[in-house]
């Protein structure tokens, strides 16, 4: 069984000795050409001209282009058409692309588009959110509203109402390979196109939109990403059109990645939050009924944010059964950067809120969070039935509350909540702070038909196996998962499998590598592929000998039949001097979800991954640092395809979520620059920010759902975990005097500072 | 970066005499002036390494003072002053990160004045004197706001005398993406009384807090400072922190570092 083992990343040795290959590693022929763009330094305006006369006498530089000068499409949006490659009339955030310089060096390209100055006639722009909505400026004709039951009726009779209000920030990838596209012309009007990319598919469809061919002229390759985090699900776009328009026009090979200054300045991040809540509940703790809203700022252009803002939505009850519940999200069109996918989609924003409700709401009564958490869970075990979502969706496989036990026993909780509390009464600088924090993630695409995966699998006359599917690699090991499928199909050892490199001419019609769905849809899809040419082998081999079909078995690098064992070698040779094929195509789409995004209704998930996180903290009350000193996780991975690398996603996960939290701060000025768009001014968490004592456990229990041998989605859920961190800290404040904290995120010192003052309230 | 002339005397005469030709500039480490070239920043004609002066390196101690050579890094001072003065050793041994500390150099650090720069604290905080070829300077003369200093044109720092203190400590409170002092506080107590200087804070750059200093020559405790206050005027205000958080922070780092203190 190659399923279920805890094999290293495939590309492990080659990440670490430095052979791994990323887009700007591959070696291009002589001649090569370099792009960047020269960016708009006004946040909002009419462009009025552009003097491109020092450019183009700089050395070193082919060619300039305008967007005068793009042959076809001049859109990289994903899907509203309402993102020009380079701009026309009016610009709209700075860092906006003007124009795009080619010169014979990545670093002549930089200096030279440096050179370029344009005339714009500026316009107010819109940064906050106030402006915002009274300006109605917006996507969509006004807010989303999913609501179950009366909230605001319920409100009014509610025993207890709070109303609260948080403010959530952004997010920067940080994906240590910066964006990266590299496009090869061919004959006769094709190009090839090398892209960092999550999503191939839709590089092949803006980059044919953009040169007027079919989707069939452009071949789209990607080996593998240095990291993605859903910040190269649309954001590759630009550099790849440009540089395949870029290769049309001169012939060459075009190269383009942004150097990380201006990856920070041009593309989309996560997008921040204001949730804004009215809530009622009774003396014990049980919420009645729950009004939230959601004000998001989208940036300039739509790109993902309506499914980004309806995930959070779809999130906003995280494990919380709450009967009449109400939640109203604004989506704010703003003079910055087109906010997009990251780790979650919105779902950790709006699980935060919620989270942030029942701390609240525990804070007022002088509950143990835990204790609030527990009475408003979702019913669970023989006895109750499934309760809905408040769009409807059964929760029939809710199983928090045994995950929780197993991990309050094995942190300790109820006792290191008691020798907190007890420290703290003893300790006057320094407050402790401990949380536990569930997560209840949707596994599936919103938009229904994107759940959909295709493979490609050859078995060559050798025995040796040729792997593709539609999945892309960033770092996470969905390669290696599907490996380990392919393998266990066909009962030969790991090195007999291939793992090639994602490309649109052998699988097409993708999906972005996105949802958490990689290892779901695509290692279907090769199980499917692979049954389909072991059978073909299998029927082979019984009419060899006689034999049903059911008695062969592929096993240990064998095919075993009942008179005569064959290496896979020999039994792949047997079938092809039979001349039966050996190459098959496999296509999976998730079975048993629907969804209406404008009602709000439906089962959009297939199923929901679990996992609980418990943080302890210590804060120092006089500047407002913290540390986490030890966090425990029980993630749901259901029955693992590989645990190890299922624990790195769950490690980096919490430690990437503990960080948007606690430290990542993005920070525009009034002018509408991005001021943090370096490691200099933006912090990261290293690993020396990674909690001294970190247990990480897998929950040992299989999907319910179908899944690819039962296992659950990892990629995203595990983010969320983070929000332990923060609830800790919160605990921590609290202990510094008698009102509620309020804290906001991130929660950096001097915010946690800050909060100690409310707490205090002075 | 645009092309340049490239010279590494062995005297501090010959420096100074390279010093005089046309857009000359002194490099120490070059952690502050090669990223500044590189970005086209700066653009000096020749470079005037002193990285090959032997009278510029070291640490010596005598008579209770500590000469440190102007062009010696910061690991060295981290290691050769750690008996003689942990105070100062100590501040040494946190300024950016290794490479930062086998390359930068003390008489860089001084002669660039950087407000967030941890340096020019030890410096005005143990009333140090700056030596340069041609003349002595007093530390409450040399330091004149951000990245301005009494230096003259072509004038090289050869050492920096400082007074060993009874006891002294150094306390950063680090940015945390750089590591810069968001607020640096040099405590430094001598048998005539204590000096108190702020780095990382303050628009006008590193400066003493003189309120401090009196109680803490009165009496030298944490609790002594316990009822004063900076003002959140003339503070830095920036994405790293407000004026307020960084004025509240000269309190807290002055008393971390009088409680710290060695
Ligand atoms: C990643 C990083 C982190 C850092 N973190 C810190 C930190 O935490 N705290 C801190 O204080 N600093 C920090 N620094 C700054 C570092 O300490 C300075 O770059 C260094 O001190 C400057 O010294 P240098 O020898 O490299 O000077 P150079 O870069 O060579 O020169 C700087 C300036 O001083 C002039 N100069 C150099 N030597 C002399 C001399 N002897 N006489 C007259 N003029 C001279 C040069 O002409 C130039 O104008 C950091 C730097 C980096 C790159």
């Amino acid at each position: 069984m190659s399923v279920a083992k805890p094999l290293p990343h495939d590309a492990a040795r080659l990440h670490v000795t430095g052979q791994a290959r990323y887009v700007d590693d591959i070696p291009t022929a002589a001649g090569a050409l370099h792009l960047a763009f020269g960016c708009s330094k006004v946040a909002h305006g009419t462009l009025q001209s552009l003097d491109l006369a020092a450019v183009r006498a700089a050395p070193g530089v082919v060619d300039v282009l305008t967007a005068a000068d793009l042959p076809f499409a001049n859109d990289v949006s994903p899907s509203a058409h309402d993102e020009p490659l380079l701009a026309t009339d009016s610009v709209h955030y700075v860092g906006q692309p003007l124009f795009c310089v080619i010169a014979t060096s990545h670093l002549a390209a930089r200096r030279a588009a440096g050179l370029g100055t344009a005339k714009i006639e500026p316009l107010p722009p819109i940064f906050d959110v106030e402006t915002a909505l009274a300006q109605n400026s917006r996507f969509e004709d006004g807010p989303r509203i999913y609501e179950r039951g009366q909230a605001n009726t319920a409100l009014e009779t509610a025993p207890i109402r709070l109303s609260g209000q948080m403010e959530i920030g952004g997010q920067e990838h940080f994906y240590l390979e910066s964006q990266a596209a590299l496009a090869v012309p061919g004959e006769d009007g094709d190009v090839l196109v090398h892209s960092s990319t999550q999503h191939p598919t839709e590089i092949q469809h803006k980059v044919a939109e953009a040169l007027g061919v079919p989707m069939h002229a452009v071949r789209v390759e990607t080996r593998r990403m240095g990291g993605g985090f859903g910040g190269k699900e649309s954001q590759g776009n630009a550099l790849a059109v440009a540089c395949a328009i870029a290769a049309m026009r001169t012939g060459r090979p075009c190269k383009m990645r942004y150097d990380r200054d201006d990856d920070m300045v041009i593309t989309g991040k996560r997008h921040d939050f204001r949730i804004t809540y009215d809530v009622g509940f009774d003396a014990t703790g049980v919420i009645t009924a729950l009004d939230v809203r959601h004000d998001t700022r989208c940036g300039w252009a739509q790109d993902l944010s309506l499914p980004v803002a309806d995930r959070a939505m779809l999130h906003a009850d995280n494990a919380y059964f709450i009967p009449n519940m109400r939640v109203e999200s604004h989506r704010l069109k703003t003079n910055m950067q087109s906010a997009t996918a990251f780790r979650g989609f919105g779902g950790p924003q709006g699980m935060l809120g919620m989270e942030r409700i029942v701390d609240h709401v525990a804070g007022h009564l002088g509950l143990d969070p835990m204790a609030v958490r527990e009475r408003n869970f979702y019913a669970t075990g023989a006895a109750a039935p499934p309760q809905s979502t408040h769009y409807g969706q059964e929760v029939d496989d809710f199983i928090l509350p045994g995950l929780i036990a197993q991990l309050k026993d094995s942190a300790d909780y109820d006792a290191r909540r008691a020798q907190v509390d007890a420290w703290n009464a003893e300790h006057d600088v320094l407050k402790k702070g401990i949380a536990l924090t569930p997560v209840k993630f949707g596994i599936s695409f919103t938009l229904t038909h994107l759940n959909q995966a295709g493979a490609l699998v050859h078995v060559y006359q050798d025995g040796s196996i040729h792997l593709n599917h539609g999945g892309t690699e960033m770092g996470q090991g969905l390669f290696q998962k599907v490996a380990q499928v392919a393998a266990d199909r066909f009962g030969v050892p790991m090195a007999a499998v291939k793992i090639t490199a994602t490309d649109t001419a052998k699988v097409p019609n993708t999906s972005a590598t996105a949802a958490s769905s990689g290892s779901d849809l695509n290692g279907m899809a090769v199980r499917i592929a692979c049954d389909k040419i072991r059978n073909r082998m299998a029927a082979h081999l019984a009419e060899l000998h006689q034999c049903n079909v059911a008695q062969i078995r592929f096993e240990d690098g064998y095919v075993i039949t009942p008179a005569q064992s064959y290496t896979f070698a020999e039994a792949a040779n047997l079938t092809y001097v039979g001349r039966v094929g050996l190459s098959a195509t496999g296509f999976y789409k998730t079975p048993d979800i629907r969804w209406d995004r404008i009602k709000g209704e439906g089962r959009p998930f297939f199923y929901f991954a679990y996992g609980a996180a418990i943080s302890e903290v210590v804060i120092d009350t006089l500047t407002g640092e913290n540390r986490i000193l030890r966090t425990d996780i029980l993630h749901d991975a259901g029955a693992s395809l590989n645990p190890a690398l299922d624990k790195g996603q769950v490690e980096g996960g919490f430690v990437q979520g503990a960080g948007w939290l606690t430290m990542e701060e993005l920070v525009w000025d009034d002018a509408g620059r991005l001021r943090t768009h370096a490691p200099s001014t933006y912090k990261i968490p290293a690993a020396s920010d990674a909690p001294d004592i970190f247990n990480v456990a897998l929950w040992d229990g299989e999907n319910r759902a179908d899944t690819i041998y039962k296992s659950k989605a990892v990629g995203e859920p595990p983010f969320m975990l983070g929000m332990s961190a923060f609830f800790a800290l919160s605990h921590a404040v609290s202990a510094c005097g008698p009102d509620y904290p309020d804290l906001q995120a991130p929660a950096t010192p001097e915010e946690v500072l800050a909060s100690i003052a409310r707490a205090k309230g002075v | 970066m645009y092309n340049f002339e490239f010279v590494q005397p062995g005297s501090v005469a010959d420096a100074a005499s390279a010093m005089a030709g046309e857009d000359a500039q002194a490099l120490g480490g070059g952690q502050t002036l090669l990223p500044t070239m590189k970005q086209r920043l700066a653009s000096p004609a020749t470079l005037v390494s002193l990285t090959g002066i032997a009278d510029m390196k070291g640490v010596s101690a005598a008579d209770g003072v500590l000469t440190i050579g102007g062009a010696t890094t910061h690991a060295t001072v981290a290691s050769e002053a750690a008996g003689s003065f942990p105070g100062l050793a100590g501040l040494a041994s946190h300024i950016g990160d290794p490479a930062v500390r086998n390359r930068g150099t003390i008489g860089g650090s001084l002669a660039n004045n950087d407000p967030a720069a941890c340096y020019p604290a030890a410096a005005l905080g143990t009333g140090a004197t700056i030596v340069t070829n041609t003349r002595e300077i007093a530390a409450d003369d040399y330091f004149q706001g951000m990245f301005s200093t009494a230096l003259d044109e072509g004038e090289i720092i050869t050492s920096v005398r400082l007074p060993i203190p009874q006891a002294s400590n150094y306390q950063k409170f680090v940015q945390p993406a750089s590591r810069f002092a968001l607020v640096g506080v040099f405590v430094a107590k001598y048998a005539d009384g204590v000096r108190v200087a702020v780095t990382g804070a303050s628009e006008e750059g590193v400066h003493r807090w003189t309120a401090a200093e009196e109680a803490l020559s009165a009496n030298f405790s944490a609790s002594a400072i316990e009822g004063l206050s900076v003002a959140a005027d003339g503070m830095i205000n920036d994405l790293h922190g407000t004026g307020a958080y960084r004025a509240h922070l000269v309190g807290v780092m002055t008393k971390r570092a009088v409680a710290a203190a060695s």
